[in-house]
């Protein structure tokens, strides 16, 4: 009997790709499943306008950089662009420079998050930022799931091995209880 | 090619065959039990490939296939089918499932004259255990099937598979609530895509769900504050450590109803244990749940919810507004379907159109449906219309009844509901409307025979059912313009329920009235298309214009006959029809309806009024008194007798020239 365990850190962020001679292909994930997540693979590359940066493009630095040169970079773009510093006609712009800024530093500067993006982007993958923080919401609520079912399994397995005792009056314990020929406890 | 990446399976859609090594060695389910996951992976890959392969060079039902490949896949490889018992609601979903259980090699077949049925058939295999095709009907036919097989003292498994669209529908609660009380044995699979109405309803894509039972799954796979529940309850269970069986139970129990999910208690308080929401496109998950429900004792009825994608695995299906719920043959590769041009509108878009016209001079006029948005073409109505459009959901029953409501409160309601989904509704018919007199104006569209959906959803008794209710107005018209004429006629009838049917299929081609405005026509009052002599044919509905063709075939063998086109069956033109009988010797009534109809109306009508005491010879021409098995329009018809050759035959046999009758093309 299995019982399914989601190792941490195996996210399988799903690709979609366009190639050259027109067959849409697309990976079905398969551990664990991930409902629409091609779909919004799509979507979110094509999302934002920001398609061709990545978090160190936006930082200003190498892909090698160290924590120390992403702390003194994030500061230093933040000071530019953030809202209460920016020029009025400029603010919404800035405002959103600044808040994608923030989430590179937050995924940067955090070394597991970092890892997987550093994988992702391996891959040729410049997810918009917002989706990427919906694959990890789905990935959590799967495992979620998948708790909460299994705990469903289990009461449910209690519950059945008495729920044909006299004391259950219903049509079908009553069959059962006939069929079985022995009255259980 | 399908390749196993890291990622999962990759499947690149072409129009070639692809290559299924694995699906090549499953004939039957029994092929599939000692698959390990890995392989069952491969083969739901490969199952979608095939899938797309073969509805694209056939036409049918897609996405929903596509949707629970996963779920086909762990139901076969856990449960021992024929014995024990899978029973899918409307069964347009069952694709994969015919292909696992031997009839792969004819799914070209599908949906064609002489081919496999789109939906499940019991006299086609074994493994499918129950006709479906109407919505909302699996869970009653599969707790009779569960207290049968107690009864019988068999040990089967019985498990049901129902969308959340055809949840809606009253008698899923009728069962539900059934099968609480009975607490018999039985496995439901609530398969949620949250596609309550077809993505057809509205024209700007997928409609946001119908009522509150969506609301109430959405919240259940809602799972904020689940974790910390869970360790609070764990805790609690630990603390108590070597407690009683019932203390750890109660615990349990209690816990339980903290970790539930919110909203699980309406299928608890029905009676079903729930379970979910599930991953609906993890094999290992669903394959896990089944084992385990499977090995218990005495589960009781239990509800397993999974939540899968319509469409799923196949891109051009996810994007689409409609998902491709249903198709005609396409491009695999593209998605793009082959529609064939056709001059002329379908019979629904005039429908469409004429009442769009009606409710534009006329603010009373509201428009009902029952999760028939882009089939009724009340989508477009509601473009325009959105406060005066409703939706009810698959709920016949409700839709008619609510109707009567607004028409009690003086409002122009037009149901337009599909001929044999009505008859789910016909109490509603008879009681709130018919005898109440009040006037709700039905728009019976796929009334006759309906092609490759076959006999579940052809409209073969509208006429029988509609026309023996003493106050309904019944009528059809023989093209689009009649059409909306009769849509003017309905809205104008304000005394007295009406009805009026049309066929699946386009126009003629006739001129529309001027700016799709019809006119009303005089109640009761039919038309004379030509003159003739001897003998008379009296058509009723768009079986006409196959009356006209036999009378043009007819000429070459020297002989003119009148044609009528009745236009009411409720209140009879007895003018014309006893004008008929005294001109003629021959009178032939045809329609594409039961008998019950329009023919016998005639004949009751003519032998009250002495009219078959003397020389005529009457024959009435309806739809045989069986099923006509799906297939093409034309081979439909022909099975049936109706065609124009079988009524150009009548004539000549009737002529007393059964040789030239015998020798017609």
């Amino acid at each position: 009997m299995r019982c399914g365990v989601i190792l941490p850190g195996t996210s399988t962020a799903p690709v979609h790709l366009r190639h050259g001679a027109g067959t849409v292909s697309w990976i079905p994930p398969k551990r664990p499943g991930l409902r629409a997540a091609g779909l919004k693979a799509r979507a979110a590359v094509e999302e934002g306008g920001r398609v061709g940066a990545s978090f160190y493009d936006l930082l200003g630095i190498s892909e090698g950089g160290s924590l120390e040169e992403i702390k003194r970079a994030y500061k230093k773009m933040a000071r530019k662009y953030h809202p209460d510093v920016s020029p009025p006609d400029l603010a919404g712009e800035h405002t959103r420079r600044f808040i994608e800024l923030q989430e590179a530093y937050e995924t940067l500067s955090d070394p597991s998050r970092r890892a997987r993006y550093d994988k992702d982007l391996a891959r040729g993958l410049r997810f918009a930022f917002s989706s990427r923080r919906r694959f990890d919401q789905e990935l959590e609520e799967k495992s979620a799931w998948k708790n909460r079912w299994q705990d469903q399994l289990e009461t449910l397995k209690r519950r059945s091995v008495q729920r044909d005792s006299t004391e259950n009056l219903s049509w079908g314990a009553r069959i059962r209880r006939q069929r079985d020929g022995v009255s259980i406890e | 090619m399908i390749r196993n990446e890291e990622n999962g399976w990759k499947i690149d859609f072409s129009t070639e065959k692809p290559p299924t090594p694995l699906l090549d060695t499953i004939n039957f389910p029994i092929h599939l039990k000692n698959l390990n996951l890995q392989d069952l992976d491969q083969l739901a890959a490969e199952l979608r490939a095939d899938i797309v392969y073969s509805v694209a060079g056939t036409g049918g039902h897609l996405s929903s296939s596509l949707g629970v490949v996963e779920l086909t896949v762990a139901l076969h490889h856990v449960f021992n089918t024929p014995e024990d018992r899978i029973i899918w609601d409307v069964g347009h979903q069952a694709y994969s499932h015919k292909i696992l259980t031997g009839r792969r090699s004819r799914m070209h077949t599908i949906r064609q004259t002489s081919g496999l049925s789109g939906f499940p058939k019991r006299d086609e295999s074994a493994y499918d255990a129950f006709g479906v095709g109407h919505s909302s009907t699996s869970i009653s036919a599969g707790l009779g099937m569960a207290v049968a097989r107690d009864l019988l003292g068999k040990k089967n498994h019985v498990v049901t598979v129902i969308g959340d669209g055809a949840m809606t529908a009253g008698q899923a609660f009728e069962a539900m609530n059934n099968s609480g009380y009975l607490d018999s044995n039985l496995i439901v699979v609530l398969n949620d895509n949250k596609q309550v109405s077809l993505p057809t309803a509205t024209l700007d894509g997928p409609a946001s769900p119908v009522g509150a039972l969506s609301s109430a799954l959405t919240k259940l796979q809602a799972s904020n504050k689940f974790r910390q529940f869970r360790e609070a309850a764990k805790t609690i269970t630990k603390q108590i450590g070597g407690a009683t069986r019932e203390v750890a139970a109660k615990v349990d129990e209690y816990a339980r109803g903290m970790i539930s999910a919110p909203g699980s208690s309406l299928f608890e308080e029905l009676g079903l244990y729930y379970i979910g929401p599930v991953d609906g496109h993890n094999v290992e998950d669903l394959v896990t749940i089944f084992q385990k429900v499977k090995a218990m004792p005495a589960p009781g009825p239990v509800l397993i919810h999974i939540v899968t994608e319509k469409g799923k695995g196949y891109p051009p299906a996810e994007a689409a507004d409609d998902k491709m719920h249903g198709v005609v043959k396409f491009d695999p590769k593209t998605g793009k379907q082959f529609k064939s041009k056709s001059s002329t509108l379908a019979y629904t878009q005039y429908f469409a159109n004429a009442l769009i016209k009606e409710a534009e001079v006329d603010e009373k006029i509201v428009a009902i449906h029952a999760a028939m948005g882009g089939g009724t073409g009340l989508n477009h109505f509601q473009k325009k219309f959105p406060e005066r459009c409703f939706d009810v959901g698959i709920a016949e029953q409700h839709a008619v009844t609510f109707a009567a409501g607004l028409a009690a409160e003086g409002l122009k309601p037009f149901c337009a509901i599909y001929s044999s989904f009505l008859q789910r509704g016909y109490d509603q018919v008879v009681h709130d409307v018919d005898l109440q007199k009040l006037p709700v104006r039905f728009a019976l569209d796929r009334a006759g025979l309906v092609g490759a959906d076959g006999p579940t959803h052809c409209g073969a008794f509208d006429i029988t059912y509609m026309a023996c209710l003493p106050n309904m107005i019944v009528m059809a018209p023989s093209d689009e313009a009649e059409l909306m004429h009769m849509v003017a006629t309905a809205a104008a009838i304000d005394d007295r329920p009406s009805c009026f049917r049309f066929p699946r299929g386009c126009g003629i081609g006739i001129p529309l009235p001027c700016d799709n405005k019809g006119t009303p026509l005089e109640i009761g009052k039919g038309r004379i298309l030509r003159e003739g002599s001897r003998v008379a044919i009296l058509g009723y509905g768009s079986i006409v214009q196959t009356c006209i063709k036999a009378a043009d075939s007819l000429i070459n063998h020297g002989i003119t006959v009148t044609l009528a086109d009745a236009r009411f069956c409720k209140p009879l033109d007895s003018e014309l029809i006893r004008r008929l009988v005294n001109e003629h010797e021959i009178l032939i009534t045809v329609e594409e309806g039961s008998i019950g109809g329009f023919g016998s109306h005639v004949c009751h009508f003519l032998s009250l009024n002495g009219l078959l005491d003397g020389h005529l010879k009457l024959r009435s021409m309806v739809l045989p008194d069986r099923y006509i098995d799906h297939g093409s329009p034309q081979d439909q018809i022909d099975e049936a007798g109706l065609s124009s050759r079988h009524i150009a035959a009548t004539v000549l046999s009737l002529l007393g020239r059964p040789m030239e009758a015998l020798q017609l093309q």
